[in-house]
């Protein structure tokens, strides 16, 4: 398959590489491109120049400070894997694709990875028997027939366990830097799913120092290249006297990655089984997966995402060390 | 176009290419180093695997504009002084081989992990090359293969 004709550019600095995504009419960051590429061989993206960021060192850097793990945007799934600097993160890209894509792949580009629809990601041939869907500029949805939005899916694995870790996006472009919750980088749009303007670029992701203990566990039909149909994090923080903080990222269930957080007043019940049942009962009304997958049937997948937050939360207790914790129960 | 030099399996060539060919299209037919095969081209089945700087990726999804200055080591570098690689030897005395398309690219997955991890547990080798597909052997004789190998260092 061929890639459609584009410029490429390799800029030396960042702000260099801001400035041209700024300047240059069409153009998008490469890194590893597992994303975009399969995407452009499809025709699916016909960026007119491509800016290879991906030697930049103000992106390759990984740095443990006291305020806490900082990784550029540009530094590889498997380097992250191998640094084992944070056991979730760890865990997530472990599970993203296979070796040689967790090779490539990198972290800013997994986050701002597009959205996947069985009706959308198809090569042209196949996708000229359609009608052109929301994704395609067109009026139309094939998941639901009198759907009024883009339905594609946001399947990423490493936004959850960033989300449920409380982590912060660094957002550079040519004017100031902007560094905000990771949340609000997803627009929860099925066509743009991310929230970047023109110019911008992620820089980084700070991971807050505080200890914890999470789990990411991924349904899917095969343990090799899959997407996930469903993919859950969960993240404890031992609260001393407040018995333990919990927060619990979804991906694959809806247009962006979920988060959300045990209530304080639950907390402080210091009871696994409570926890577990808010939590889970919680995940379930949020997760509203959509037949745009093979694999498992939207009804499966949700009636999993209980299953996979209780088994979660089991495997990130084993992993604490807080005796306290295990004790209150 | 733009000229970029590329180093495979330890040889430099100076070449001309244009941004939209793959490190793929370059290997196959500007090289006609063809051992590293054109399965999916679109990153899924791990036939096109190459060594890059010491590390598996996909030929298929690299650009050769990226590559620039990189070490690159496909299935043709891996015999030295017409003697085959340990891997490529235990591939053929266990029978790991039947229609042999996706016999390169899950050798070189193969030599990435031991050269990095000796003596792999057999769940590290099955995630080692689960980004090869193989719609032949069923995997069992390829991971007899690589254990084969591992235990022989």
């Amino acid at each position: 398959m061929k890639l459609p004709d584009f410029d490429y550019r390799k800029p030396v600095s960042l702000t260099e590489a801001c400035e041209m995504l700024s300047s240059e009419e069409d153009a998008r960051p490469i890194a590893g491109g597992t994303d975009l590429i399969p995407a452009m061989k499809y025709g699916l993206k016909k960026p007119r120049v491509l800016v290879d960021i991906s030697c930049l060192p103000a992106l390759r850097e990984i740095t443990l400070t006291e305020k806490g793990l900082t990784i550029g945007a540009a530094v590889t799934l498997r380097e992250i894997v191998k640094s084992g600097h944070n056991p979730l993160l760890t865990q997530a890209c472990a599970a993203v694709g296979s070796t040689q894509l967790q090779a490539m792949g990198t972290l800013g580009g997994n986050l701002c990875q597009d959205t996947c629809c069985l009706y959308y990601n198809l090569p042209p041939m196949t996708r000229q028997a359609l009608r052109p869907c929301f994704k395609r500029g067109g009026d139309t949805c094939h998941v639901t027939k009198s759907g009024k939005v883009c339905l594609a899916t946001y399947a990423g694995d490493v936004a959850p366990a960033l989300l449920a870790l409380g982590a912060e996006v660094t957002i550079a472009s040519p004017v100031r830097e902007r560094t905000i919750p990771l949340g609000e980088l997803f627009s929860g749009k099925g066509e743009t799913p991310q929230t970047l303007n023109r110019g911008e670029l992620v820089k980084e992701i700070t991971i807050p120092s505080k200890k914890s203990f999470g789990s990411y566990l991924k349904l899917r039909v095969r343990k090799s290249i899959d997407y996930p149909l469903l993919g859950v994090a969960v993240n404890l923080f031992p609260n001393g006297e407040k018995g333990v903080s919990i927060t619990v990222g979804l991906t694959a269930v809806e247009r962006k990655p979920l988060s959300f957080t045990l209530p304080p007043d639950l907390s402080e019940e210091k009871r696994i089984e409570v926890w577990m049942t808010y939590l889970a009962d919680e995940a379930y009304k949020r997760a509203h997966p959509v037949a745009n997958t093979s694999g498992y049937s939207p009804q499966y997948r949700r009636e999993m995402v209980k299953v996979y937050v209780k088994r979660a939360i089991e495997e990130a207790l084993k992993k604490s060390d807080e005796k306290n914790l295990l004790d209150s129960k | 176009m733009k000229k970029i030099s590329l180093t495979v399996n330890k040889e430099t060539y100076e070449l001309w290419v244009s941004p939209k060919e793959t490190l793929l299209d370059i290997l196959r037919d500007r090289l006609d180093l063809t051992g590293t095969k054109r399965g999916c081209d679109m990153g899924s089945c791990g036939a096109c695997t190459v060594i890059i700087d010491g590390v598996p990726k996909l030929a298929c999804l690299t650009l050769a504009v990226q590559c620039e200055d990189k070490e690159i080591t496909t299935i043709e570098g891996l015999s030295a002084e017409g003697k085959l690689h340990p891997l490529q030897e235990a591939a053929m005395e266990k029978n790991a081989i039947q229609c042999g398309f996706c016999t390169p690219g899950m050798v070189l997955s193969a030599k990435a992990l031991l050269d990095e991890n000796p003596q792999p547990t057999e769940e590290e080798i099955k995630d080692a090359i689960a980004g090869n597909l193989c719609r032949c052997t069923g995997y069992v004789k390829i991971i007899d293969a690589i254990k084969s190998v591992s235990r022989g260092k």
